[in-house]
């Protein structure tokens, strides 16, 4: 097993960790950061444009979103328009590719198993898929993909709804895709979802996926590091 | 994924660190990724190129290769500036994988210094560094 950081952390403003995820990504790089990271999260509302953009997928004028509060912001990472909101546990994988013997198209089927093991805590049965990447059950998308590599380390990573409001998607194509319903863990098992055990399972699952033993740090730490103090 | 001894890395091309490859044709230097990268990537569906008359510096990034879901950085430690782009890309990024030395090239330029060349790396260097 291979040593690694994971950074654990409550409900986050996006950019907050957008910043801190490029800062970790350099500092990977460079040697700062001894360790590949995983950084297990929620986030506030909030939508994400992929590299190819993705507004026309955006099916609410951007007024009506400033009227709630929600911001879109536009990153890097592939696939196209995203929801990112309370209840779905968003996975960050700071990994060097080449040191963990990863290639870009094993890490992405292997953020989709995470959810799939995940969902059969709850007796959901998801599939990947090799065109529309991302977690399904039978049509309708549990959770979704999108990684950066830059100097070959990776960022960004997965969303998986566990109890995420499905309102906001109906505002958009997600990921680009015309007709695509989106799902939850406690829309598909009809049970109450508690999102902490939820986190726990799929820290069960990027362990055991990734071959991982996970050892803590604090933000205040990680900021140190990544020079963001 | 390929081991090391199955890349196809030919003799006459230089390398990056970050995995493209890079030949003289003239005063320009054309450039792609190479057998590795593509390899890494999987299937390739999109590939974003700068325009002609882009300058770039040492270091910059010049465009990005997506493949599902996936999207990787492109760097260059040379500044120059863009002469021509491979337009073909935009319909068939597919060659990018089926021919990346060829067919599959993404960009020329021209470098602000030629010499710059020389800090690219050659086939058994570039090896080096892989196995390192």
């Amino acid at each position: 097993m291979r040593r690694a950081l994971l950074l654990n952390l409550p409900l986050t403003a996006y950019t907050a960790v957008l910043e801190l995820q490029r800062g970790s990504a350099a500092a990977r790089k460079d040697g700062r950061l001894d360790r590949d990271l995983v950084i297990l999260l929620e986030h506030p509302p909030v939508f994400t444009l992929g590299r190819r953009g993705g507004k026309e997928n955006l099916l609410l004028p951007e007024e009506k979103l400033q009227e709630r509060g929600i911001d879109i912001v536009p990153i890097e990472r592939g696939g196209n328009i995203t929801y990112h909101g309370p209840g779905q546990l968003v996975c960050y994988v700071i990994f060097d590719l080449r040191r963990a013997k990863l290639s870009v198209t094993e890490l992405v089927s292997s953020l989709e198993k995470v959810m799939i093991k995940t969902a059969e805590h709850w007796n959901i049965q998801a599939r990947g898929d090799k065109e529309h990447r991302g977690a399904w059950v039978s049509q309708r998308k549990l959770g979704s993909v999108g990684v950066t590599i830059r100097h070959g380390i990776s960022f960004h990573g997965l969303a998986l709804n566990a109890t995420t409001s499905m309102e906001p998607f109906s505002w958009i194509n997600p990921c680009g895709i015309s007709g695509c319903t989106m799902t939850s863990l406690s829309k598909e098992s009809g049970k109450a979802v508690d999102t902490e055990l939820v986190r726990r399972q799929m820290l069960g699952h990027i362990s055991d996926i990734f071959n991982l033993e996970l050892e803590p740090i604090q933000i205040e730490h990680l900021k140190k590091i990544t020079g963001q103090v | 994924m390929k081991e090391i001894h199955e890349l196809n890395l030919p003799e006459n091309l230089h390398y990056t660190k970050d995995h493209e490859w890079a030949r003289k044709q003239g005063d320009l230097i054309v450039v792609g990724i190479n057998d590795y990268a593509q390899d890494q990537l999987g299937d390739i569906v999109f590939v974003e190129l700068p325009e002609p008359g882009e300058k770039f510096s040492e270091g910059d990034e010049f465009g990005t290769v997506e493949s599902v879901k996936a999207v990787s950085e492109l760097f260059l430690p040379i500044a120059g500036e863009v002469a021509d782009i491979n337009e073909d890309l935009a319909d068939t990024p597919e060659l990018v994988n089926s021919n990346p030395y060829d067919e599959g090239w993404m960009i020329k330029f021209k470098p602000d210094n030629p010499a710059d060349f020389d800090k690219l790396l050659d086939r058994d260097a570039y090896l080096t560094m892989l196995k390192g």
